[in-house]
């Protein structure tokens, strides 16, 4: 695993986004997508009990989280994050590969801002990036 | 349950009782001929052998020849009318007793009278009565005839009137006593024949309601065998409360209880699962478990769906169970009816292979992704830019990689519309929107083979409520198809419109009584078209036809089906028109509200 494409050193007024997806390459093709939107990926990880953890330490601005992962799921992690309110204000990003309509409506219901179906393009996933960490105080 | 069937008695054999037994022959020989012809002949050897001694010989021998010829007559005529005969003869016997008395003039001849006065005593008429005592009269007034030569034999003037008058008197009585046997053995004879046409009626009806219980068992025997036959299926039946009446062998192999532990001792509902039960009450508001159990039943005519059945030893069982009321034989609600087919091993099979197919499709869909995600990557790098050849081999990995996609997603869809878990997303759909973008989605395609795509949709659009996205799927492969069967040169047209359809599915362009309102969209190539013979199975998963097989058109064959179920579970129907080698048309009609 290149490091080079994960966490860097987040550089001041740019937003700070955890990734989490237990499939490696695809971890890496997001935080390509979130740098490519303008964003620090401040951590990525590949299991869904670590991603939490993360998400409590690092409080990023947002959390691009993989559905179905070792660990926790990215709708459990959801309702956690939620559920707390030091970290109810993330905004959360899921990714599925289940596209149906009701598996898209568990994962808002969850809590989540935004659902992308995989496979999506590089193109969608730097423009909802964009769009969840616009407004986002530095 | 069965009639003890009654003894038939042998038929009645037709009497062949011996002559001489037979007491009506007796009867008739008594009153014939013989009996008289034998005591004149045996009168006539006394006389001749001289025990009787002879008076006048003139007078006797007259009485002989009478009684001869009376007794010869009575033979000729025994056939002929018997009131007239046992009338004449013994008169004309009488005549020759009492010339013979006259003849003799002894006594012992009085005797003779006692045959002819017993035949006319017994005529069928009183008509006997006056001629016996008339003729008894005569004789015993013979000596007084006769004058000195009965001397000693005069009877006294007393036995002169009363002789006949006792003769009369006997004769009535024997004559009315007879006439009451008669009467009494015509009325014996007469409930003889009405008891034995009784008896008849009893005998045939006993026959036929042993005919009919025959029958009855009959058709007892062959329900119950085939419902004993049945051993992969349980079969309950219940009565109004629940009761069990009826327990298969399928049953006892389901539930693990033998019939004789159930029947009349259990209800149905100590076999279902209880908290299933509760809440299917609470879901219709019952009051009773047997009535959420039977309601949709009782409502429906009949329901067929899954409950839980709890077996003797605890197990649940998933029983897909059509319960359907039951009534007597005089139409009257008696109970209900409950025949289960195990689905537990089918419904866990079913759960396995949508879990396999979810699994299946996720794990394609992954490395898809990764594929796809990177060319972008590669293809959209302004840094570095590609050569036009690179750019081309990689549109062409790209375009693979999306067709890869389109099949995992169309089994994972066909995957879901068999297993029931597909849901539509009702909203408005402008239909022309849809047949729009689907001919942008195929224009690349077409322009490369060749093919014009002509499309004609109303400007205003034409709405419909449905999923959009399903709704362009099905759009999209109708199109695909239509470019795809169709070689260069050749035309597809896409045209939507305003129509109507009848209840059996007959598309009419004017509104008529029953039709309903529809959007028609139909799909028009003029390529290879589909043999006849191959039209029907066009909707099957994975059935691809011979042109395109011989045309080597690629597919896999689910795209139709997919359609077609797309199409059903918007309430519409698809239907083709085919011509092999001029072209097909499908034709889509979904319903539009009331009134649109």
């Amino acid at each position: 695993m290149d490091s080079a494409l994960h966490a860097t050193d987040p550089s001041p007024g740019r937003s700070r986004v955890l990734v989490a997806d237990d499939e490696d390459d695809i971890r890496d093709l997001v935080c390509v997508a979130v740098r490519k939107a303008g964003c620090d990926v401040v951590r990525s990880v590949n299991d869904g009990a670590e991603a939490l953890v993360a998400a409590r330490t690092d409080l990023p601005d947002l959390a691009v989280l993989d559905v179905s992962m070792p660990g926790a799921t990215g709708l459990e992690i959801c309702t956690a994050l939620r559920e707390d309110p030091v970290t109810t204000g993330i905004r959360i990003l899921l990714l599925s590969a289940g596209a149906s309509p009701d598996e898209v409506a568990r994962g808002l219901s969850a809590g989540a801002d935004a659902y992308l179906a995989k496979p999506f393009t590089v193109a969608g996933l730097v423009s909802q990036v964009r769009a969840l960490t616009v407004g986002v105080p530095a | 349950m069965s009639l003890a069937v009654l003894d038939r008695p042998a038929a009645p054999v037709p009497a062949r009782t011996h002559r001489l037994t037979d007491p009506a022959t007796w009867q008739a020989t008594l009153r014939g001929p013989l009996p008289c012809t034998v005591v004149f002949a045996a009168t006539a050897a006394v006389l001749a052998a001289g025990w009787v001694p002879v008076v006048d010989r003139l007078l006797t021998g007259a009485g002989v020849a009478v009684a001869v010829a009376t007794s010869a007559t009575a033979w000729a005529v025994r056939r002929s009318r018997a009131s007239l005969r046992s009338l004449a003869v013994p008169a004309a016997h009488l005549v020759a007793v009492a010339l013979l008395y006259a003849g003799t003039a002894s006594a012992t001849m009085l005797f003779l009278l006692l045959g002819p006065l017993l035949v006319l005593s017994s005529h069928p008429t009183r008509a006997g009565v006056p001629i016996a005592a008339g003729g008894t009269a005569v004789v015993l007034l013979v000596p007084e005839l006769m004058g000195t030569a009965f001397a000693a034999a005069h009877p006294p003037a007393g036995a002169l009137l009363l002789g006949p008058l006792a003769v009369a008197v006997g004769s009535l009585a024997v004559h009315e006593d007879k006439r009451r046997v008669i009467a009494q053995a015509g009325d014996i004879a007469r409930l003889q024949r009405e008891q034995s046409a009784l008896l008849e009626q009893v005998r045939s009806r006993a026959d036929e309601l042993d005919t009919a219980s025959r029958i009855l068992a009959a058709r007892a025997q062959t329900m119950t065998s085939v419902i004993d036959a049945v051993t992969q299926q349980s079969i309950i039946g219940t009565d109004r409360d629940g009761t069990i009446r009826v327990w298969n062998p399928g049953a006892e192999r389901m539930l693990g209880l033998l019939r004789p532990d159930v029947v009349r001792k259990r209800s149905i509902l100590e076999f279902h699962e209880p908290d299933e039960l509760a809440a299917a009450a609470e879901s219709i508001g019952s009051t009773t478990p047997l009535e959420a159990l039977v309601h949709a039943a009782r409502v429906e005519g009949s329901d067929v769906r899954d409950w839980t059945y709890v077996a003797a030893d605890g197990s649940h069982r998933t029983v897909s169970v059509a319960i359907t009321p039951r009534s007597d034989d005089r139409g009257v609600h008696a109970g209900w009816n409950f025949v289960g087919t195990d689905m537990t091993e089918t419904r866990a099979t079913q759960r396995m292979k949508d879990q396999f197919v979810s699994l299946i499709s996720h794990e394609l869909r992954t490395p898809l992704s990764s594929i796809l995600g990177y060319l972008e990557l590669v293809m959209d790098d302004e840094e570095s830019p590609l050569t036009e050849e690179q750019r081309q081999y990689l549109s062409t990995v790209e375009r693979n990689a999306q067709r890869l996609l389109r099949l995992v997603g169309d089994l994972l869809f066909t995957a879901q519309v068999e297993s029931g878990r597909f849901t539509l997303q009702p909203a408005d759909v402008d239909l022309a929107g849809v047949v729009r973008a689907a001919e942008e989605t195929a224009r690349v395609a077409a322009a490369n083979a060749g093919v014009e795509i002509v499309v004609d949709v109303p400007a205003d659009g034409l709405v419909v409520s449905g999923d959009a996205v399903r709704l362009g799927q099905a759009c999209d492969n109708l199109v695909s198809n239509a470019v795809k069967f169709t070689p260069g040169g050749g035309q597809v047209r896409l045209s939507l419109q305003r129509s109507w359809q009848t209840a059996d599915g007959e598309v009419v362009a004017e509104q008529r009584p029953g039709a309903v309102p529809v959007a028609l969209l139909s799909v028009a190539d003029t390529g290879m078209g589909i043999p006849a013979g191959e039209q029907g199975q066009l909707f099957t998963r994975f059935f691809r036809s011979s042109t395109a097989q011989r045309n080597a058109v690629p597919g896999v064959g689910l795209g139709l089906t997919i359609t077609k179920a797309i199409t059903t579970a918007h309430g519409g129907s698809l239907d083709l028109v085919s011509a092999e080698g001029q072209g097909t048309t499908f034709t889509m009609a979904l319903p539009l509200g009331p009134a649109a």
